[in-house]
């Protein structure tokens, strides 16, 4: 074990493994870009859908038991799936992060919503606010923190998942992990396993940060996020 | 397809390690006076392991096939992964018996040790395994591993022989298998033998969708396929000839636990050895890729065929 | 994309075996998981200092992709069923810590001063007083946990075990949609079925709580 770790120390360390098209800058660079991109595209169906769920009250039921569902799918299984209906591209890993992080940010957002105030909704509709400006004005930034706690749980996962890309021959840093499992290099794979976990972990500082700083009123990090969940 | 049921599985999660060290104690104290001649036994039932390609798992439900017949009690467990992740499993005991290939497995343990000629090549990998493991005879059927461009690519290039790559170097893409990049027969060869750099390596499969699918595509130039891929001649790719013999003669070995070798076990692969021939198994392989058949039920159909089962 | 359905037809053996090995692994997972967080968790409520080490700790473990966890232990523990099971409850004690935890948390003060009052023991307390308390909380965890576990499974498909995920890596290299479709769909299945069961025990367990609803 401690071999393993010293090892790893000169793996990370050596400049060759930081140059060409193999190198860890790359693979950095691939992995940002695999998981941001999915993070964002998720963020685009899933923010709009649980700001409405939560306004509205209607479909709950459904979306939270989807949500469940999507819990439910194997990566690897939908990955496999859309490559086989569509052929060699990144659209599987793509597919398979989105599915991933839509269900944590639907069910953030909305307890985010459900969770102001009733008093505080009536209150601005009775100074005759409309019900786009109740949810811009009021709902929305009250929902917050809990819909922030969403989109870091998403990344989190989506960073650790996206993995996955380097099973259909994509890059980013599971290109260690999997070659590392076929040459049986381990110390190719805790290096991999390791950058990995960095990248979530100073992202998501980077999000509680950026939280912290842009909305300063509603700062706490609310606890009652969703439980952090892996497919894959 | 695996066939471990529930209660099977709870056992195993409970005392594969145990069982393993126990099973090794054992074989070693009875049998500490046979050396290689004999060995073990094959009572206990045999678990065959296979890598992740379609011919592997082939070969290794043909072994189940012809053991069974014989009244050895198997398990297959399919598809465990490349040769640098099953033959550890191999040594560590938790599996019993892996379909090989000569010059492989001897490169795997010997980088540069590959003579051509399959006799030679059979006495220097019982030199080379290490203790506790033993290869039984080898079949009359073989495969390489060989590397293929689209006849585009050939023409385009020139190429006809692996020497022909190194008038191309940094130029081309070469996919492949991610061990291959790390493997004699495979970038560290090539290099090596020919002299060949390659702009660079991708990592694919075993001469699987991922890499045929990319040589198509043109995603790849330069492919690292097995001969016995009915794909090749389908899609009219060339294949490179290799004048300086860097691939190894390629017959199909059994690899086995020394604790698990005995009579009834080599018999039975033997018979099956002398039968098989590499066409066969070419046609083999091409119902399970191609025309989406269980291995498991094509070896069996083979195996009753031919009276091996 | 078409289904072969004689395949399924042929193959409901395997399916059965396959998915039985599926959730033997998932629960197993489930169990150990919550073997080792109950009593971590009792001491990270309990001990202030250690709460947030251990639950960052869990935090971090969480974030190592699970293909890495499952090759890192095949020198200790080999091709074998233990390495699926290690590394998935590696992934179960995130969920099963954090929800113990907070389920402890959310038992009144007044309560255990009123079981001390009563002159009952801690360790008795903590037994028949906080963790049916907490129960509901910690089902929530065990719930996603198991959800959690039935999906994540598959991915030990890449060291040769994986129940159902081995249909996966079947359909892949055959470039078959069949059993691929097959394993997603009955993955999905057993979640369900998984989830509503312990639906159902939670709501055995925890008699006082019908009459609210």
């Amino acid at each position: 074990m401690f071999e393993l770790f010293k090892n790893l120390g000169t793996w990370l360390t050596s400049g060759s493994q930081w140059a060409g098209s193999d190198g860890i800058a790359h693979r950095l660079g691939e992995h940002l870009q695999y998981s941001l991109l999915a993070t964002l595209i998720a963020a685009a169906i899933g923010l709009p859908l649980g700001l409405l769920i939560g306004h509205t009250g209607k479909g709950a039921f459904v979306a939270i038991n989807l949500a469940s569902f999507g819990r439910a799918l194997p990566t690897v299984g939908l990955v496999v799936l859309v490559f086989l209906a569509g052929g060699l591209s990144m659209l599987p890993v793509y597919v398979a992060l989105v599915a991933l992080a839509v269900p944590a940010i639907v069910t953030n957002t909305y307890a985010g919503m459900t969770a102001v105030d009733p008093d505080v909704k009536d209150a601005a509709r009775g100074q005759g606010m409309r019900g786009h400006q109740v949810l811009f004005q009021v709902e929305l930034p009250l929902a917050l923190p809990l819909i922030m706690t969403g989109l870091r749980l998403a990344l989190i996962q989506v960073v650790a998942t996206a993995t996955i890309a380097a099973y259909v021959s994509f890059g980013g840093l599971g290109r260690y992990v999997f070659d590392g499992l076929a040459q049986r290099d381990l110390v190719q794979v805790l290096g991999g396993a390791v950058l990995v976990a960095v990248v979530a972990v100073v992202l998501d500082l980077l999000l509680s940060t950026l939280q912290r700083f842009l909305f300063l009123p509603h700062a706490r990090t609310d606890s009652r996020g969703g439980t952090p969940t892996r497919t894959a | 397809m695996n066939r471990r049921t529930l209660l099977g599985g709870l056992f195993a999660a409970a005392s594969v390690p145990a069982l393993a060290a126990c099973s090794g104690g054992i074989t070693s104290l009875n049998e500490s006076s046979g050396s290689t001649a004999g060995g073990g036994s094959s009572k206990g039932g045999i678990t065959i392991g296979t890598a992740n390609f379609t011919e592997n798992q082939v070969l290794g439900y043909l072994y189940a096939a012809v053991l069974q017949q014989a009244g050895v009690k198997v398990k297959v467990r399919p598809n465990l992964g490349t040769r640098e992740i099953v033959i550890p499993a191999l040594k560590a005991g938790d599996i019993d018996l892996l379909p090989e290939y000569q010059g492989a497995l001897l490169n795997y343990l010997a980088p540069k040790d590959a003579s051509a000629e399959p006799g030679t090549m059979q006495n220097a990998l019982t030199l080379a395994l290490p203790a506790g493991l033993q290869v039984l005879p080898y079949g009359q059927a073989a495969d390489s591993d060989c590397f293929v461009v689209t006849r585009a690519t050939a023409q385009k290039y020139g190429l006809t022989s692996l020497a022909d790559l190194a008038k191309q170097n940094g130029r081309l893409v070469i996919g492949a298998a991610p061990e291959v990049k790390k493997r004699r027969v495979g970038a560290v060869g090539l290099q090596e033998v020919y002299g060949v750099q390659f702009k660079e390596f991708k990592s694919l499969d075993s001469d699987g969708p991922l890499v045929k699918g990319a040589l198509k595509k043109g995603d790849v130039d330069v492919a690292n396929l097995f001969t016995t891929d009915t794909d090749i001649a389908a899609d009219d790719w060339v294949v490179l000839s290799d004048p300086k013999n860097l691939i190894p003669s390629q017959h199909i070995v059994p690899l086995i636990a020394d604790r698990k070798a005995d009579d009834t076990v080599r018999k039975a692969l033997a018979r099956l050895g002398n039968v098989l021939t590499t066409e066969q198994l070419t046609q083999l392989n091409s119902q399970v890729d191609n025309d989406k058949k269980d291995p498991e039920d094509v070896a069996a159909a083979y195996a009753k065929q031919h009276g091996l089962a | 994309m078409t289904i072969d359905w004689s395949w399924i037809g042929d193959h409901t053996d395997d399916l059965t075996s396959l998915t039985l090995s599926h959730l033997q692994a998932a629960m197993t997972a489930v169990f150990f998981g919550l073997l080792i967080s109950l009593p971590l968790a009792v001491v990270a409520h309990r001990v202030r200092p250690l709460r947030g080490f251990l639950l960052g700790l869990s935090n971090v473990l969480f974030t190592i992709p699970s293909i890495a966890i499952f090759v890192l232990l095949l020198p200790v523990s080999g091709l074998t069923r233990t390495t699926t099971v290690i590394g998935l409850t590696v992934y179960t004690l995130v969920v099963l810590l954090r929800n113990t935890v907070e389920g402890l948390d959310s038992v009144p003060a007044k309560t255990k001063e009123a079981a001390k009052a009563m002159g009952t023991r801690p360790l008795r307390t903590l037994l028949t007083v906080e963790l049916p308390l907490a129960l509901p909380v910690i089902m929530a965890g065990v719930r996603i946990a198991t959800v959690m576990s039935i999906s994540l499974v598959s991915v030990a498909t890449y060291i040769g075990d994986g129940g159902l995920g081995q249909l996966f890596t079947d359909g892949f290299q055959r470039d078959f949609p069949t059993p691929v479709i097959v394993g997603v769909v009955l993955t999905i299945l057993l979640a369900v079925v998984a989830d509503a069961l312990l639906v159902a025990l939670q709501y055995v367990l925890t008699p006082w709580r019908r009459r609210r609803a």
